[in-house]
């Protein structure tokens, strides 16, 4: 029940704000309510048993049985983190909100609502076709949130994001159908179940260009390639960014995006192993490229929204290619990496909104000496500065090492390109902190006779920052409950299995191992 | 007991930087001042018993585990530290010389608007810096590593307000993320090769695998990116560039950081591995051969320089090239030993440039000097003795360390004597520019301006300077060579190669006979003081014209005046070529090409499309119409089959 609590709550919660009779008491009221969903996921963490790769807290419930479509929801290792990443953002989201947000408040945090319903669904959906619809829905609120909410060219930005996404799904949904169909054939009965398909063996021939297996691989992956996004198909993330309002930005850098990568993960690398080994040099590649080029474009932006939004192209082609290095350190670094990036980015991308909101300038030329101005703000932006550049002791440092380090050992022509990144990351992050913070005080910015950090604000940026230093220096804390997961991944890739978790038995073992951990 | 003691040791400056850190908006300057001392001398002293335990113990060697950090696989790397010689006498220089920097820095910053800022960036830098040196594995040394990056970024930048200061650190910190770059690339390699990041396990199997011959071997290739750290924090060619610029940060910070400790973090780092380093005997060649060329330019460019700061930070990158230079030739101690005693020496002489720029308001060009001798006695006589440890006269201690790194360079097999010619040419210019300074800011007549009145500087800032003298002084005679502790009465032990010897690895040399030695010593000491007396014959005696001398010469004057134009060459044929190809990249690919695709594909969809017209009009009920209707013909599709 836990998990369905997660997915359906947010949707009743949504009706509710919908009809909430008073604009005033909407914001408080999304906050307990994002609090409450918060403190559910802190029940599931608690929960939860880190000494297993199987699924736990299973549901299973048949859907449309005509066609083996199931209500499977479960969550391991690998989903664990991002499910509680997009509960620990979403009050903090609403929080933000409060001074970002003043037109049409209720269908804003009824949006909100209904897309971390669909987030947290397609995280936990283990039925393909679930998963799916999940994946879709998510689009119809973000799409929404840039549209209405959004700057001066916010239908633009918006209709290209849905078109974008929009386009790879179908990929998807052919290939989810291919798979379906061609399991019925082995097996003799349609099933959506991601555990059954797993177990299926498709045709692969290696050296040729396209066989059954790797069709159906492209199929998935260019769905998630879009939503990472990828290089070639990034172009609607700096738009949809700089033209999305400030919670808008948050969620989709810091929890949407990881969709694609997680999509990666649970999907298209397990479900067709030996496609993706194959071809695993083509996304290393787009990766690097993705991590130069978004960070040799962020140098020249002008406009700081832009710039976060091309680092994260650049970050997330991190997080690829520690999934594509196929081993233990590079796994884990991709999916610690997702954590940080929805961390640092999210952060990032509230810090913008924080001076947006006073200045209505995002031109890094409008600014220089905010240092002086603000000092506060300053040292809270610079702190999340540091954690994206992978300063060592914050949360960056631990997943870039990792994703660099695996992807050395599995291709040292790889991992020595990325690591030019870790340059380039430090340009064109310091070169703009040079420019807005430093130097003399812009004249123009002395008219808005500036105030430095509100409460509000601090209740948004501490915790952040808090994990950012917690995940820098004890990144075991968070690890250990996804490493049976990784390695069942990265030791058992082409005959990849995942059981249910016995809740029942051994429990009693359970409780004294979990009393050993302490 | 012992780890009660590396607690305090890293805590009690962490402890400062918070408290320091937290009351950044006050200005008591004093009030910061002893929070951020005592913080260090805490350190200090724990780091003294420390030492003094490690001495107790048979093997030398303390360990122990805080936590445990990364853990992935087979990769492990726990925050775990390691106390021996070597890293025992890396923790008293820094707790140490640091602790009188500290006190000189209460009374150079007392009149800044900021001082709680500036100590409680210090003591960060005092903890990342342990770190570096007291890490157990590569990867706690690399936190430090990056965190004294950091650490200087700040300090350089402290006066953020002067852009140029600010890009000052913002330039030292990305040449030192190339060089980082590099040292991953190394850490990666090494871990790939040897399965562990820890120094002992390293060291230890390292002993286990043949030399290396080739250029392309994996040890040979891993010490080679290493180099490529090093280079960047310990400002040899090509990554130096940043270290001159650092001086826009405050003086103590310079004698700090950028003479005493964090740039010597990658010859230290070397000789840390130096078993697995004798593995690739190419890999020291062209450690040695850089570090030579380094030595020559940093000598070569001090020479034309007006900025007493700037002189001060070529001579370092100078200096620098000698330790790099003695690592290559295989002379770890010696390279260890002139670290040490150049940690003393050469933050002796910045604080005392602190001194003059302090009482001379500002002023750093040491045309406007002169005389200052009568006027700052302490200062002078403190600045002398360290003059006299640079260049090398003996018996004070520069002498001794230069000198084992030059006789290295001659004797050992994996050296030329090109290499040795090249270093006595790089101390003679020594001698001749810290001549130049000596005789243009302290000797001669006054051309100080009469607005300004040079004053001798306060006790919190002479008693630094009297302490660093007596190191500067004495601290050479830790290491006394074999050939003159012969003739000596008493015969003193050569302590610092006793206590280091069984961390390090040992390099075959030729036989050189003990005439030969004396002699090697003698020319160089023939040298340096041919070359300070010619020097002070032009900058005191005026019996040649330096004007007229110039310019028989200009262009090598202009050559060394400009720096040799590496600056404006990196700018006009790296950064700028980068800058415009990412514009070019943006503007071309993204929103030409990429963007022009998805143009054409939506207008196809557009123009196809029955519906065209509400597609666009961001009517959000209309797409989940049309999801609707996708999802149901998915169905119906599937119920066909």
């Amino acid at each position: 029940m836990l998990l369905s609590a997660l997915i359906f709550l947010p949707l009743i919660f949504a009706v509710v704000i919908a009809f909430c009779p008073k604009d005033k008491i909407v914001q408080p009221l999304a906050l307990i309510f994002s609090g409450l969903l918060f403190v559910l996921s802190m029940l599931m963490l608690f929960n939860f048993d880190p000494n297993t790769a199987a699924i736990q807290f299973t549901e299973k419930a048949d859907w449309i049985p005509q066609l083996g479509i199931k209500y499977f929801v479960g969550i391991d290792g690998i989903s664990l983190w991002l499910v509680i990443l997009s509960n620990f953002l979403l009050p903090l989201v609403i929080i933000g909100s409060a001074k970002s947000v003043t037109t049409k408040i209720r269908s804003f945090y009824s949006a909100l609502f209904i897309l971390q319903s669909s987030m947290v669904g397609s995280f936990l959906a283990l039925d393909l076709i679930l998963f799916y619809i999940f994946f879709e829905s998510s689009l119809i609120p973000m799409a929404m949130m840039i549209g209405i909410w959004g700057g001066d060219k916010k239908i633009y930005a918006s209709f290209k994001f849905f078109i974008y996404t929009m386009l790879g799904s179908v990929f998807m949904l052919a290939s989810i159908i291919c798979l379906m169909l061609l399991n019925k054939t082995v097996t003799g009965t349609l099933s959506s179940d991601v555990l059954e398909l797993y177990k299926m063996d498709i045709a692969f021939i290696d050296g040729r260009l396209f066989s059954t297996q790797t069709l159906l691989f492209l199929g998935f992956a260019i769905a998630f390639a879009i939503k990472v996004p990828m290089f070639p198909v990034h172009t609607w993330l700096p738009d949809a960014h700089v033209q999305a309002p400030t919670p808008g930005s948050v969620i989709l850098a810091g929890v949407m995006l990881k969709m694609g990568t997680y999509g990666f993960m649970r999907f298209a690398i397990p479900l067709f192993p030996e496609a993706s080994t194959h071809l695993s040099w083509v996304f290393s590649f787009l990766a690097v490229i993705g991590i130069i080029y978004g960070a040799l474009v962020a140098m020249v932006q002008t406009d700081i929204k832009k710039l976060v939004a091309y680092s994260s192209v650049s970050h997330m082609g991190y997080i690829i290619l520690g999934l594509f290095a196929f081993n233990e350190i590079g796994m884990t670094g991709g999916l610690y990496q997702m954590l940080n990036h929805g961390l640092s980015t999210g952060a990032l991308f509230f810090l913008v909104g924080m001076i947006y909101d006073r200045t209505h300038t995002r031109e890094i030329s409008a600014y220089g000496g905010l240092a002086k101005i603000l000092p506060l703000y300053s040292i809270f932006f610079l702190v999340v500065t540091f954690s994206s550049i992978a300063v060592p002791l914050t949360n960056g440092f631990v997943g870039e090492f990792y994703i660099l380090m695996g992807t050395f050992l599995s291709n040292p022509v790889w991992g020595a390109l990325a690591v030019t990144g870790v340059i380039l990351g430090a340009t064109y992050m310091l070169w703009m902190v040079k420019k807005v913070f430093f130097g003399e005080e812009n004249l123009g910015l002395l008219e808005h006779k500036l105030l430095d950090l509100k409460k509000s604000e601090y209740m948004v940026l501490v915790p952040i920052v808090i994990m950012i230093f917690w995940m820098g220096l004890f990144p075991g804390h968070f690890l250990q409950y996804s490493q049976k997961s990784i390695s069942n991944l990265t030791e058992n890739l082409t005959n990849y299995e995942l059981t249910l978790y016995n809740q029942n038995n051994d429990s009693n073992e359970l409780i004294s191992q979990k009393q050993n951990n302490f | 007991m012992i780890t009660t003691l590396f607690y305090i040791l890293f805590l009690s400056p962490i402890l400062g930087f918070a408290i320091n850190g937290i009351n950044f908006r006050k200005s008591n300057g004093t009030i910061a001042g002893i929070i951020g001392t005592s913080a260090v001398l805490v350190s200090f002293v724990a780091g003294l018993l420390l030492f003094k335990e490690m001495l107790s113990v048979e093997n030398k060697v303390l360990t122990v585990q805080f936590f445990n950090w990364l853990s992935v696989g087979s990769f492990n790397a726990p925050a775990s530290f390691l106390m021996d010689p070597i890293s025992g006498i890396m923790t008293l220089i820094i707790t140490g010389v640091g602790s009188l920097i500290h006190i000189f820095s209460a009374g150079y910053m007392s009149h800044d608007p900021r001082p709680f800022k500036y100590f409680s960036y210090l003591n960060l830098f005092i903890f990342n810096m342990l770190l570096l040196v007291l890490g157990d594995n590569l990867l706690v040394t690399f936190v430090g590593w990056e965190g004294v990056g950091l650490c200087s970024y700040l300090l350089i930048g402290f006066w953020f307000s002067d852009e140029k200061k600010a890009a000052a650190g913002m330039k030292a910190f990305i040449t030192n993320r190339v060089g980082d770059a590099g040292l991953l690339i190394g850490i990666f390699i090494l871990f790939s090769q040897l399965g562990t990041v820890n120094y002992s396990e390293l060291n230890q199997y390292a002993t286990s695998l043949s030399l290396e011959s080739g250029w392309f071997g994996p040890i040979t290739l891993a010490m080679i990116f290493l180099f490529i750290g090093v280079a960047g924090k310990s400002a040899q060619i090509p990554l130096y560039v940043w270290l001159p610029d650092a001086m826009a940060g405050p003086t103590p910070v310079s004698a700090l950081i950028h003479a005493a400790t964090m740039v010597t973090a990658g010859v230290y780092l070397l000789i840390r591995l130096s078993p697995v380093l004798v593995l690739a005997p190419n890999a020291m060649m062209i450690i040695a051969v850089v570090g030579a060329m380094t030595a020559l330019l940093g000598a070569l460019i001090g020479i034309t320089q007006w900025d007493i700061k700037k002189i001060l930070a070529y001579s370092t990158v100078s200096q620098l090239g000698y330790m790099i230079l003695g690592v290559g030739v295989g002379a770890f101690i010696p390279a260890f030993f002139h670290l040490m005693t150049h940690a003393f020496f050469k933050a002796l002489m910045f604080l005392g440039s602190g001194s003059v720029i302090h009482s001379m308001h500002e002023e750093q060009d040491i045309r406007k000097m002169g005389g200052l001798a009568k006027l700052m006695p302490i200062t002078h006589l403190t600045f002398f003795i360290g003059w006299l440890a640079i260049i090398g006269l003996p018996p004070f201690s520069g002498f001794f360390s230069k000198d084992e790194i030059l006789f290295y360079a001659y004797a050992s097999k994996s050296s030329s004597v090109l290499l040795w010619l090249v270093g006595v040419i790089g101390a003679g210019c020594t001698a001749y520019y810290m001549t130049r300074l000596m005789c243009l800011t302290f000797w001669g007549e006054s051309r100080v301006s009469d607005d300004v009145h040079p004053h001798e500087s306060p006790i919190s800032m002479t008693l630094p300077l009297i302490v660093l003298a007596l190191l500067a002084a004495f601290a050479g005679l830790l290491g006394i060579p074999h050939v003159i502790s012969e003739v000596l009465p008493g015969h003193p032990p050569n302590v610092l190669e006793h206590l280091l010897k069984p961390y390090i690895a040992k390099i075959s040399k030729h036989e050189v006979s003990v005439s030969g030695e004396w002699l090697l010593m003698l020319i160089s000491v023939l040298v340096a003081i041919s070359m300070a007396v010619l020097s002070y014959m032009i900058y005191v005696k005026k019996s040649f014209d330096i004007e007229a001398m110039t310019k028989k010469v200009s262009f090598a004057h202009k050559l060394s005046y400009n720096k040799f134009f590496v600056d404006e060459f990196y700018f006009a044929r790296i950064i700028n070529p980068i800058v415009l190809a990412s514009k070019a990249l943006w503007l071309h690919i993204d929103v030409m090409f990429i963007d022009k695709i998805t143009y054409y594909v939506t207008d196809v969809i557009r123009t196809g499309g029955t519906h065209n017209k509400s597609l666009q009009n961001g009517n959000f009920q209309s797409y989940a119409f049309y999801m609707a209707v996708g999802i149901a013909s998915f169905l119906i599709m599937v119920f066909a089959f």
